[in-house]
């Protein structure tokens, strides 16, 4: 092509090309302003529409007529979505074939021609660059200046006593619901004072990672007795028995049973709401809570006969989300187990509630922890010990382990964690005569004073997702889980002292008595190793998988597969089966044991068996 | 043999990609019947750590490359079809990000946040565009950035730029670098990245402002040069620092110059440096005692900088989220009843305590004072640096680049009549 043509043609595609563009460009500020004036989302028609609804809720035809508006809404919205994109790939292109033809025609166009006489004298330029900079370097150091007169610094003039009494309402009395206090008659105690003391000793502490709150919640006298270990092994006060250390202190329970059959089934009673939390019991009576996205619910069942005892609704807390929110199917709304002292019942749900009923179902207090960022929903079992409840209380966006006030649901001390959410449970473990509780998470396994909420000893030993929770015994601390490794933790030396990643577990958690450590993983395999050496004995692989997590009860390791089958083996060095047992349904919690009967909780049956 | 190393690299990229197809999530995402696909919350997606090795190769192959053609080959042609590559691999294919010029602000975070750990391809993004600006100049700008590809491409009519207004606006990126740096220390934000004005034209997903912004530089390029690379890249400061010391740089031409003068008008940039004027620059007086007054303004211009900063700290740390939120919350107690302030309902819903909330926007300010006596500190020396290089003359006989602004993009080389 020639040069005349080449120019001629390069100025065509440029002036095309520009046309092009400002019709795109201005088809686009037509659809931005259409878009700006009239938000399909947010339509007057479809707010009246709703707001006719309310007056006639039960009109079928006016709900057909919101769901078709909202479906034109919406699909008004992506067509336009798709508009802007659309329009602005089309921009882009033009706006390229505008400018490289621009640049071809004043390419040709050009020639090197006469330099030109450079023109700027170069004193006077320098000068006048002084000038400028001097005067943009005293701009910036006026706007400086400036700037400390404009703004005023709020945190200087926060007051601490002025703030809590101007949000005393909001932020404790409100969140706080104190119902009712339950006094016992019998149980004055001097251990209340002990523990106010406690908290006062936490307050003056104030350590770095735990953060006393006790003075901005209102504690409330509650005087009752909280029980002694001995009554704590006599039930099962909360997930995995006393402790939750998966050991129970008890003898007689049958090996064999058979849903079907009815063979060793004392009772079975349905459960009215769905949940993966296990049974607590206390005395006579059995715990669970249900929930869904409409309503959440605390039973409690007669331990004899499975009659329920009471039913209460979990509702009107101050701060609850308006919205349930969003759970996975397999971990639902009512995940966590309760806790019980024997005095008291607390259950925990999803969406951040918190509440304590007396054991006749009578209200003690509720809460709002506030709603727990977590993308499965939140798992971790309750604990308590003498006059406090801990909460695990990892989210996404923060890592903390909370002590709450069992008499007034207030907080008595927070820790702040390090490490990514876990689902694991706490447990209180037995080191060097002092009960302290135990957390397994991403990263680390790490031990936290059960007073004060201090942290420790820590091991970076952890890793992915955790949802199985540590186990105790011997003075070790055990934990794994899938994709990390299988960890004995000497917590006094702060140390690993064996490690192994033959056979994780996914969901069960691990439990140790007597010298053995049993581990089951999701795939069916139950694997018994040394506590103290890491030695692996034996390992059976069997059935789908276990979720639940295994127990030691009487020297003999219970433990029920996904498919609800149960299967008793000896706590010994060589693998024995000592009997079977068939829920004929699926089976994800952990069974609890008292006075040689055995208590489970299938999908929508409590059962006890025994004989 | 050419056909066997075609089959190895294919391989080893089908490799690499059933690799990552391979990676199953733990628990899938939720699967619709009606085809819906899910949105990714992250733009760019994450790439597998072998991918993200491919873009630190395919850097350093481009930065040879650009290096080899600046250098030896002498090819702007070589030069400009190279940037049009980085365009479509580094801007429209990878988005963007990772990028060498927001990588400032992760190499910022790391050094003051011990909780931050940049990656290795990060810190590689960051460290060899220095390193082959330090030996050859800042050929990175040449064939490697995208951003600068941009707006290269774009260039049509370029008008020159008085020097005093050069000066004036090239502090502008010293003072976009000092915030950057402050900003992504105290873990406020990266700001590079956030009012980058070019990367929502690469994602196709920019807010209407920052679209206006970017179509504002583009066109605003047609007449003034890579307006964004020129007054306000904050990478360019170091870059310029690294390429006035580059062992080899770019020449106007391959021998010696016969003062033709035919180069005065080529560079875009205003980036080619005049024989000196022995008239002018004769040493006088007043020159003299200009530079012993700048020498000596320095250390108070330092200081001034810096005490104005500390004094701005207040007002800089306001852009802080939990600065802003504390403040939010202690100036207006009502702003506690305003549902649909979403920030406020999401802080009274974690529980948290006000107290726990002021007590770490304090820390933060703390940060902020510190900071900004630091950031001050450093506008003022570069004000007093500025102003003292204006009574500085360096003897120059040739027309020559300048080390520190020329982008290497070979346009001079053209004109140059005298070839090897």
């Amino acid at each position: 092509m020639e040069s005349d043509n080449k120019l001629k043609f390069s100025l065509n595609i440029a002036l095309v090309s520009g046309i092009f563009c400002v019709t795109v460009a201005l088809l686009l500020l037509l659809n931005f302003m259409q878009m700006s004036k009239n938000k399909p989302l947010e339509s007057k028609a479809l707010t009246s529409l709703v707001k006719q609804l309310s007056q006639e809720p039960n009109s079928d035809e006016l709900k057909q007529e919101i769901r078709n508006f909202d479906l034109l809404a919406r699909k008004a919205y992506f067509n336009s979505q798709w508009q802007v994109k659309t329009g602005g790939y089309l921009l882009l292109f033009g706006a390229m074939v505008f400018a490289l033809s621009l640049r071809v025609f004043i390419g040709l166009k050009s020639k090197i021609g006469e330099p030109d006489v450079k023109d700027e004298n170069d004193m006077t330029s320098r000068i006048m660059t002084q000038r400028w900079v001097m005067i943009t370097g005293s701009v910036l150091v006026v706007l400086g200046l400036g700037a400390s007169f404009v703004s005023v610094d709020h945190l200087q003039k926060y007051d601490v006593n002025e703030s809590l009494a101007e949000t005393k309402n909001a932020d404790n009395q409100d969140k706080v619901e104190v119902i009712k206090v339950g006094e016992d008659p019998q149980t004055v105690q001097p251990e209340i004072a002990d523990s106010a003391k406690n908290i006062v000793a936490v307050n003056a502490a104030k350590t770095d990672t735990a953060t006393s709150l006790a003075n901005t919640t209102p504690v409330v006298a509650a005087k009752i007795t909280f029980p002694g270990i001995n009554a704590i092994k006599a039930n099962v006060p909360g997930f995995r028995g006393p402790f939750g250390n998966g050991v129970y202190f008890q003898k007689g329970t049958p090996v064999e049973w058979d849903a079907a059959s009815g063979k060793n089934v004392v009772w079975k009673t349905p459960v009215p709401k769905k949940g993966y939390n296990s049974p607590v019991i206390w005395g006579n009576k059995v715990f669970l809570s249900g929930a869904d996205n409409q309503s959440r619910e605390v039973y409690c069942f007669d331990r004899s006969s499975g009659k329920v005892l009471w039913k209460q609704l979990v509702d009107k807390i101050q701060g609850t989300p308006a919205t349930a929110p969003k759970v996975t199917e397999d971990t639902g709304f009512a995940a966590p187990s309760l806790t019980t002292d024997g005095n008291r019942v607390y259950a925990m749900f999803a969406d951040g509630d918190i509440i304590c009923f007396d054991m006749d179902g009578n209200r003690v207090w509720a809460r709002n922890l506030g709603l727990p960022d977590n993308h499965y929903g939140h798992a971790s079992s309750l604990i308590m010990y003498k006059d406090k409840v801990y909460i695990q209380y990892d989210t996404n966006k923060s890592r903390k382990l909370m002590a709450i006030n069992a008499s007034t649901g207030a907080t008595v001390w927070e820790t702040v964690r390090k490490g990514k959410i876990s689902w694991a449970s706490p447990i209180l473990a037995s080191i060097n005569g002092k009960y302290q509780l135990v957390l397994s998470t991403d990263p680390m396994v790490a031990g936290y004073d059960a007073e004060s909420g201090k942290e420790l000893w820590s091991v970076d030993c952890m890793s992915g997702e955790v949802g199985p929770s540590p186990a105790s015994s011997g003075g070790l601390v055990f934990a794994g889980n899938e994709y990390a490794k299988l960890v004995a933790i000497d917590p006094s030396k702060n140390a690993k002292v064996w490690e192994s990643d033959e056979f994780l577990p996914e969901v069960a958690s691990p439990v140790a008595a007597n010298g053995f450590l049993f581990v089951a993983t999701s795939y069916g395999v139950l694997a018994c190793y040394d506590a103290k050496s890491g030695e692996k004995y034996w390992s059976k692989e069997e059935g789908p998988g276990y979720y639940s997590s295994p127990v030691i009860v009487d020297n003999k390791l219970y433990i029920f597969d996904t498919a609800g089958k149960m299967r008793v083996f000896e706590v010994a060095k060589e693998v024995k089966l000592l009997g079977e047992g068939n829920a004929a349904e699926k089976v994800t919690t952990t069974p609890a044991f008292a006075d040689g009967r055995m208590y489970l909780r299938t999908p929508k049956f409590l059962y006890c068996i025994g004989k | 043999m050419k056909n066997c190393i075609k089959i190895s690299l294919i391989f080893i990229f089908l490799l690499f990609s059933l690799a990552g197809m391979t990676q199953q999530q733990r628990f899938p995402k939720p699967e619709f019947g009606n085809g819906y696909s899910q949105p990714t919350p992250i733009t760019p997606e994450p790439r597998a750590l072998a991918l993200e090795y491919t873009d630190v190769v395919v850097l350093l192959v481009v930065l040879s490359l650009a290096s080899w053609m600046a250098i030896r080959k002498r090819s702007r042609r070589g030069l400009l079809w190279l940037s049009v590559f980085s365009l479509i691999y580094f801007g429209f294919y990878r988005n963007g990000c990772i990028c060498s010029v927001g990588s400032v602000q992760n190499v910022a975070l790391t050094l003051f946040d011990p909780g931050y750990a940049i990656s290795i391809t990060t810190l590689l993004f960051f460290l060899l565009p220095l390193v082959f600006t330090l030996y050859f100049g800042r050929t990175f700008c040449a064939g490697a950035c995208p951003l600068g590809a941009m707006q290269d491409l774009l260039i049509i009519k370029p008008i020159s730029l008085p020097e005093w207004l050069r000066k004036t606006l090239g502090i502008i990126p010293y003072l976009y670098l000092t915030l950057a740096v402050l900003f992504a220390a105290t873990g406020t934000d990266f700001i590079i990245c956030r009012y980058d004005p070019f990367v929502g034209i690469f994602r196709m997903d920019a807010e209407f402002h920052m679209v206006i912004l970017g179509i504002a530089f583009l066109l605003m390029g047609m007449f003034v040069a890579r307006a964004y690379c020129r007054f306000l890249c904050p990478y360019g400061v170091i870059l310029s620092w690294m390429s006035r010391f580059s062992k080899w740089h770019l020449s106007i031409t391959p021998v010696a110059c016969i003062q033709c003068k035919l180069c005065s008008d080529s560079c875009p940039f205003d980036a080619i440096d005049y024989p000196t004027d022995e008239k002018q620059s004769k040493s006088t007086k007043w020159g003299v005692n200009r530079f012993l007054v700048y020498a000596i303004l320095i250390p108070l211009w330092i200081f001034i900088g810096g005490f104005a900063g500390s004094r701005a700290h207040t007002w800089i740390s306001k852009a802080n989220p939990t600065v802003y939120l504390a403040e939010l919350l202690v100036s207006n107690p009502e702003v506690r009843n305003d549902q649909k302030n979403l920030d406020v309902q999401a802080f009274l819903s974690s529980g948290k305590p006000l107290e726990t909330l002021v007590k770490e926007a304090t820390v933060i300010r703390r940060k902020f004072y510190t900071g900004s006596w630091i950031a001050g500190g450093f506008m003022g020396l570069v004000i007093g640096m500025t102003l003292l290089s204006q009574v500085v003359y360096r003897k120059k006989a040739d027309y020559q680049p300048h080390k520190g602004n020329c982008y290497s993009c070979g346009r001079c080389m053209n004109f140059c009549p005298v070839k090897k």
